[in-house]
């Protein structure tokens, strides 16, 4: 029994050393020196004197707090409207199977879709419209990439709630708005909350349309990353600076999401 | 409320908008504006882009179908669709084996357990293209720690991304990401498994492993299917892991990597929609199948 929980334990931290290395190595690397980062053998692995070096060239000499602004703006703008557009729908194809599955399906396979083929239209309506860098812009796009899955997520969510609820509040009188407002709203709340951190953190992730629709005004941290990565003598300390940087808000929101997590992304077929 | 009088039935706008036939399109209405200004126009444009030869400043030349003879004999293309169905039967394989057995690893309670969760968790919610930076460092030829690690070892050094061995490498750096989605929506189903057939199991004394070949895995069947399908829909756009360490160089071309290219850096939107129109059509295909397979595992789940 003994050599058996040793032996557990051993894989236990195996695994789990597997899949935080690479995060506690972006973490040593935002705070070692260029030539200790670059430094050739296993001596300055871990030992080394930090400096925050990093941070500050991250600060003074990129974008960073204003890529980290635009992404927050349109993290949050695009998960609110995205929220607005899925709620209703999803309730709708819960309660009354709407369109009887295919318009469900249609709604879902927008996400399938590849995202660069929506790319190639946008890029010449944005040119036109005058959306090209704009948070506006990238608001919307970000919206669609989120919007489907929000509604298929809520769906799942919406399912769990029973229909006779709603069949007695009738009964009772209620009417629409007063059914939504007592009956759904209040379940639906946890669904709902979870629904919206996922597409924060998708929309915090996000970087196709990002690198396409964005130069400058708008442009998000993962671009300022990617060019940091992309210039002719890469910066590993200040990518990774500011890779830390990027992570954290995620690192937050999985914390809190770490019990719905499951849920949510079975679509309510397990309840973990 | 008297009826039969037409004064009386005449109802209100709200009252309409709410009723039992029109309250469902109400609802959705908003999806469905959404649907057509960033579904059906951007389809359309790429349908009329992909009979175009498109050139940057000049008027548009209509070619008919002489994108598609192009693309369909593009071996570039078939090579990028050959890679993606590489990526993803490499990845569902790898996460499907590691995550049915770190699930069954941590199956029971243990100490600690929502920590060490918790920590494999995060993977999965970081940004897959910081993520592929970071390993594009670690693997690197010179600087990278793996590398130094196996020649402190005494071990020769590899080359992670050389062309044929890169697209592995990919693959394994995406399934390093999404392990924890395997493991945890597995450990979910083992968790709601009915605990009797169990104990029919062990009082018929039946074997550890008769027991996980014959009721554990017919039982998680439904959840395997959600993991293959959601996974391959996610693969088949495989772009953030590419763009940070290859760009689609060492024989790692995707198709979304591929439509990028030809569209934003030769500036070819005319092939370039065609090919997004051919991988779009290949995509609803699967997706069609999936998505049945997927509403019937739901439906046997529930």
């Amino acid at each position: 029994m003994r050599i058996k929980s040793a032996l557990f334990w051993l894989a236990t931290v195996v695994i789990v050393l597997v899949f935080i290395a690479p995060l506690v190595w972006i973490f040593l690397t935002g705070i070692k020196s260029r030539p200790d980062l670059l430094h050739v053998g296993l001596d300055k692995l871990f030992i080394f004197s930090p400096t925050l070096w990093n941070y500050q060239y991250l600060f003074q000499w990129t974008l960073f707090t204003h890529e980290f602004a635009n992404t927050a703006i349109v993290a949050v703008a695009s998960t609110a409207l995205a929220m607005a557009v899925a709620l209703p729908a999803a309730y709708s194809f819960a309660r009354f199977n709407t369109g009887s599955g295919h318009l469900l399906f249609v709604t879902i396979s927008t996400r399938m879709f590849p995202g660069i083929v929506a790319a190639i239209p946008f890029f010449f309506a944005f040119s036109k419209l005058g959306l090209m860098d704009t948070h506006l812009g990238l608001t919307l796009l970000i919206f669609y990439f989120n919007m489907s899955f929000a509604t298929f997520l809520l769906f799942g969510f919406f399912r769990e709630i029973p229909e006779e609820l709603e069949h007695a509040a009738m009964i009772d009188g209620y009417g629409r708005i007063e059914i939504l407002r007592r009956i759904i709203f209040p379940l639906i709340g946890p669904g709902a909350a979870v629904t919206a951190v996922f597409c924060l953190v998708w929309s915090w992730n996000e970087f196709l349309y990002s690198v396409l629709f964005t130069k400058i005004v708008a442009r998000t941290v993962s671009v300022g990353l990617a060019a940091l990565w992309g210039s002719i003598e890469i910066e590993w300390g200040p990518m990774s600076a500011g890779a830390t940087l990027a992570i954290l808000p995620t690192l937050i929101a999985a914390w809190f999401m770490q019990r719905y997590i499951i849920r949510g992304l079975t679509f309510g077929a397990v309840k973990g | 409320m008297t009826t039969g009088t037409g004064e009386a039935r005449k109802k209100t706008f709200w009252q309409v908008l709410t009723s039992e036939k029109y309250y469902r399109w109400l609802l959705i209405s908003p999806l469905l504006l959404t649907l057509l200004v960033f579904m059906f126009y951007p389809l359309f444009h790429s349908l009329y882009f992909s009979t175009q030869i498109y050139v940057p400043g000049r008027a548009n030349v209509f070619t008919g179908w002489e994108n598609y003879r192009y693309v369909l004999h593009d071996a570039e293309f078939w090579s990028a669709l050959g890679h993606n169905l590489l990526i993803i039967v490499v990845c569902i394989t790898i996460e499907l084996v590691l995550g049915l057995a770190i699930a069954l690893l941590w199956y029971r309670e243990f100490k600690g357990q929502n920590v060490v969760r918790a920590l494999c968790l995060l993977p999965l919610l970081v940004s897959p293209l910081v993520l592929s930076m970071v390993w594009d460092f670690i693997l690197r030829w010179d600087l990278g720690v793996v590398n130094q690690i196996l020649s402190a070892a005494r071990l020769p050094q590899f080359q992670w991304l050389a062309p044929g061995v890169a697209i592995y490498s990919i693959a394994l750096i995406t399934s390093w990401q999404w392990l924890p989605f395997s493991i945890f929506v597995l450990f979910a189903g083992m968790r709601a498994m009915p605990r009797d057939a169990f104990e029919a199991a062990k009082v018929d004394g039946a074997s550890a492993w008769y027991t996980f070949r014959r009721l554990t895995l017919p039982m998680l069947m439904p959840l395997v299917l959600i993991i293959i399908l959601l996974r391959t829909m996610w693969l088949i756009r495989l772009f953030d892991p590419l763009y940070a360490t290859t760009r689609g160089g060492s024989g790692t071309q995707t198709l979304d990597i591929l439509v990028w290219r030809t569209s934003f850096m030769y500036f070819d939107m005319g092939v370039g929609s065609t090919m997004a129109i051919i991988s779009l059509f290949l995509t609803i295909i699967l997706c069609a199948i999936l998505f049945r397979y997927l509403m019937k595992a739901m439906g046997a789940v529930k």
